[in-house]
């Protein structure tokens, strides 16, 4: 086969200085130059845009060449782009088979049958070490939580994240080695139903054993939700009067369905916490929900970025960048193939513009500190190269990682609207 | 006697220049408070009577000394060597010896004033609150006392690229960065980190702390990665009519299946492993005053020992004694780092560790007979003795 002759020869590192920008390469090559593509990658992604048109327009013939031709180049072990081929395939076919939905509840099975807690935990540490992907969210909220809450006797963690909680032992620690006096911790958990009983035990364990270890007084709670995060209630996150709240949403503000995010961005609010932290990846599934081409372009454009960033942060043999990339297909095939009324399964992104404008009308954006600053971008240079922080400007507020100049992760700090003049309200009161 | 001290002061530091003039002025009303009776400093005396000299600890100062209260903007000044010709500052002063050099002077002004009778000097911290601000606890050096005035009580103006820890002192960041990124840290499990972060992060959900010592001893990984390995069967081949005929899709292309990140230790070293994570454990249980950081910092200084116990059977030069020398932690501590409140028996607990360090006793002879020499005298040693 002429395509697969074509990768053996694409093998090794490409320069990827040389390149344009994925999303400038491939929307311009048409069906019938694609034997002269120069290159695998070229042809790749510009055939997943060809398919996905040709799904657009209905064009059956086309589309069942691409679909087979696709099949043939792409595999899950192979290059990026044999990665992206095949994964984005699976999302394709069951776009044009409209098997969308129930390939998805499929997959969300599996995990939930194969993702052990001793695997995601092995999963995320490794990814963790190799990647600043989801540390600089962590790094960011821990710095902005520990700063705003600094000097409070008594600290409320709510923890919305898909994270395992790998958040809280450097923040744990860090509690314990400045001056002054540690504070009392409780960390409550939404752990949405994917996430099976044994893996929450696992976690509470290990957090409240960390606490022990480090000598700060600690709580742990878990409020389960069943599939929608928008079914959260805020009675069962029991606040307490003399504590002081902070609310932090890493990665997870997308699982609640569009509909419903100005709500629970409101639930946010009635939880009265001193600061939200959020950290959300860059991408945008949500505007262009209703252009199938566009979403799809985007959504190549997104997990292109993230694809490679796995193939060179990860060993070519890593089981674990395996893992993350199934998690990436099903998360792909729920935003190509499924809707379910923009439910929170389908984990449609949004930029970080976006969120900031949502967030705007309960909270107002807090900058992060020089120190907090100062710690991602040292987080971002002891990684492999490639990585870099830019300051958000505009509408959005915060900061992004940045992949080769691509923003990638946004992450951000809000307090509570009227906060100030609710605090010397208080005071005035004591006086 | 006041007098003559203050007018000794003004003659040595006057290469210090008009700056700390009016600073004496403060020190003299200051210094008679200061000057406390000599009972304390007679015992100084006494205890340092009785050998050689030796360098005194830090803040126990000799008795006879001056004490000398110098100003904040003092302490943090740099260049305070002036040339009195043509008043250009110099960090130190046998650079400004050489400067003026330069100035031709005449033989007689050459001449440094000679310091005749100048007695030993002790400074004392001005910050009220120090514990360096009584002159019984003075510092013996003026570098000293600057270098903690501003460690203490100081701006922190130096930051490290990598991990942005903060230093006052221009010398310890400079330290530090040498260091910085190149220590690692090793966990209970063999692992080892570069990063701080990673470490703590690992070590909070690392299967291999001391309670949880007896998975160590049964095999680890294997069975978690068929699970991973077997996905692409179910997942790629019932669904897809595209399938390609090719068998190798459903075949994991990964040639070493076992997903190892912990390195096997070798049977041997496995109860070792085990009886340094008591050791660690003792040794982390540090009195209460110690930080976090030095406590996972002591699980992984006392690491090292695993390989160094496992590749050299014989001597074991390389045996930190300085780590077990920590031992003399209670056996209070040791619980509280275990996770039992202190003063109770947990259901676990130290109990439950005997029958195993027993183990280590038979089956590490030599390492023990090594460790024998240390803990003779050891609360510690108790534990062992109960096997």
């Amino acid at each position: 086969m002429a395509s697969k002759k074509f990768c053996k020869q694409q093998s090794g590192r490409r320069n990827m200085q040389s390149s344009p920008p994925y999303h400038l390469r491939a929307s311009t090559s048409s069906l019938s130059s694609l034997d002269d593509m120069c290159s695998a990658k070229e042809w790749a992604l510009s055939a997943l845009q060809e398919c996905a048109r040709a799904i657009s327009d209905n064009d059956s013939a086309k589309m069942h060449h691409l679909l087979w031709m696709l099949n043939e180049f792409g595999s899950p072990y192979g290059d990026v782009e044999e990665r992206l081929a095949s994964h984005f395939l699976q999302a394709l076919f069951s776009k044009a088979t409209d098997l969308g939905d129930s390939r998805h509840n499929m997959l969300v099975s599996l995990a939930h049958k194969n993702h052990s807690f001793d695997t995601m935990k092995r999963v995320i540490l490794k990814f963790q070490e190799v990647s600043p992907w989801t540390t600089f969210g962590h790094v960011s909220s821990n710095g902005a939580i520990l700063e705003t809450l600094e000097g409070e006797p008594k600290i409320h963690i709510v923890d919305i994240s898909n994270t395992y909680c790998t958040q809280w032992p450097t923040f744990l620690e860090a509690l314990a080695s400045r001056d002054g006096e540690v504070p009392h911790v409780r960390l409550t958990v939404v752990a949405m139903e994917i996430m099976e009983g044994s893996t929450v035990k696992e976690m509470s364990r290990r957090m409240k054993r960390f606490a022990r270890l480090m000598r700060v007084p600690f709580e742990f709670n878990v409020v389960s939700v069943a599939l929608e995060l928008c079914e959260l209630k805020e009675e069962e996150i029991e606040i307490r009067e003399d504590e002081a709240v902070a609310v932090n949403c890493v990665g997870t503000l997308r699982r609640v369905s569009i509909g419903e995010r100005s709500s629970f961005i409101r639930l946010l609010r009635r939880l009265r916490p001193r600061i939200v932290t959020i950290a959300e990846e860059e991408a945008d599934f949500t505007n262009t929900r209703g252009d199938f081409v566009r979403c799809f372009e985007e959504c190549l454009r997104f997990y292109a970025l993230l694809f490679e960033m796995l193939e060179e942060s990860f060993e070519t043999t890593s089981n674990e960048r395996l893992v993350l990339e199934r998690e990436c297909s099903r998360s792909i095939l729920g935003v190509i193939a499924c809707d379910k009324g923009g439910g929170g399964e389908c984990e449609r992104r949004e930029k970080g513009s976006q969120w900031s404008a949502r967030l705007e009308e309960c909270f107002s954006p807090t900058k992060f500190s020089d120190d907090v600053e100062d710690d991602v971008r040292a987080l971002s240079r002891r990684c492999r190269a490639g990585w870099s922080v830019v300051a958000a400007e505009g509408r959005a507020s915060g900061l992004y990682l940045a992949w080769k100049g691509e923003p990638v992760v946004w992450a951000s700090a809000w307090k509570p609207q009227n906060e100030v003049s609710e605090v010397s309200e208080s005071y005035r009161n004591l006086m | 006697m006041f007098a003559s001290a203050a007018l000794s002061n003004s003659t040595s530091m006057s290469e210090e220049g008009s700056a700390s003039s009016e600073t004496r002025a403060h020190d003299f009303n200051s210094l008679i408070s200061f000057l406390t009776p000599t009972s304390p400093s007679q015992h100084l005396q006494q205890s340092q009577a009785k050998g050689k000299k030796k360098r005194s600890q830090p803040g126990n100062p000799d008795p006879d000394a001056e004490v000398v209260a110098l100003s904040p903007k003092t302490l943090i000044a740099t260049n305070r060597f002036v040339c009195e010709i043509c008043n250009k500052g110099f960090q130190r002063d046998q650079n400004l010896q050489l400067h003026r050099r330069g100035h031709n002077l005449p033989w007689k002004l050459r001449q440094r004033s000679s310091k005749e009778g100048v007695r030993k000097r002790v400074y004392v911290c001005p910050e009220p609150s120090c514990v360096h601000h009584h002159p019984s606890r003075a510092l013996g050096d003026l570098t000293g006392i600057k270098k903690h005035f501003s460690r203490k009580h100081g701006e922190k103006k130096w930051k490290c690229d990598k991990c942005s820890k903060r230093y006052a002192v221009h010398s310890d960041w400079k330290a530090h960065v040498k260091t910085c990124g190149t220590r690692e840290y090793r966990c209970d499990c063999g692992t080892l980190f570069s990063r701080k972060d990673s470490f703590v992060t690992h070590k909070a959900f690392c299967d291999a702390l001391a309670e949880e010592s007896a998975k160590l001893l049964t095999t680890s990984s294997s069975s978690t990665t068929t699970t991973i390995t077997t996905n692409p069967l179910i997942l790629d081949h019932p669904f897809f009519p595209f399938s390609s005929l090719d068998p190798t899709i459903f075949t994991n292309p990964n040639p070493n299946p076992n997903l190892n990140y912990n390195p096997h230790p070798p049977p041997l070293l496995r109860p070792y492993a085990f009886h340094l994570a008591t050791t660690e454990a003792a040794a982390a249980a540090a009195p209460p005053h110690l930080s976090a950081t030095s406590l996972l910092q002591r699980a992984s200084a006392v690491g090292p020992i695993i390989t160094g116990a496992a590749s050299c059977h014989v001597g074991c030069a390389d045996f930190d004694a300085g780590g077990l020398a920590t031992w003399h932690a209670g056996d209070r501590l040791t619980r509280d780092f275990l996770g039992v409140v202190a003063g109770e028996e947990a259901p676990g607990g130290v109990r439950d560790l005997l029958p195993l360090t027993c183990l280590d006793l038979v089956t590490a002879p030599h390492y023990c007979a090594q460790v024998g020499d240390h803990t003779c005298t050891n609360p510690v040693s108790e534990t062992w003795g109960n096997c």
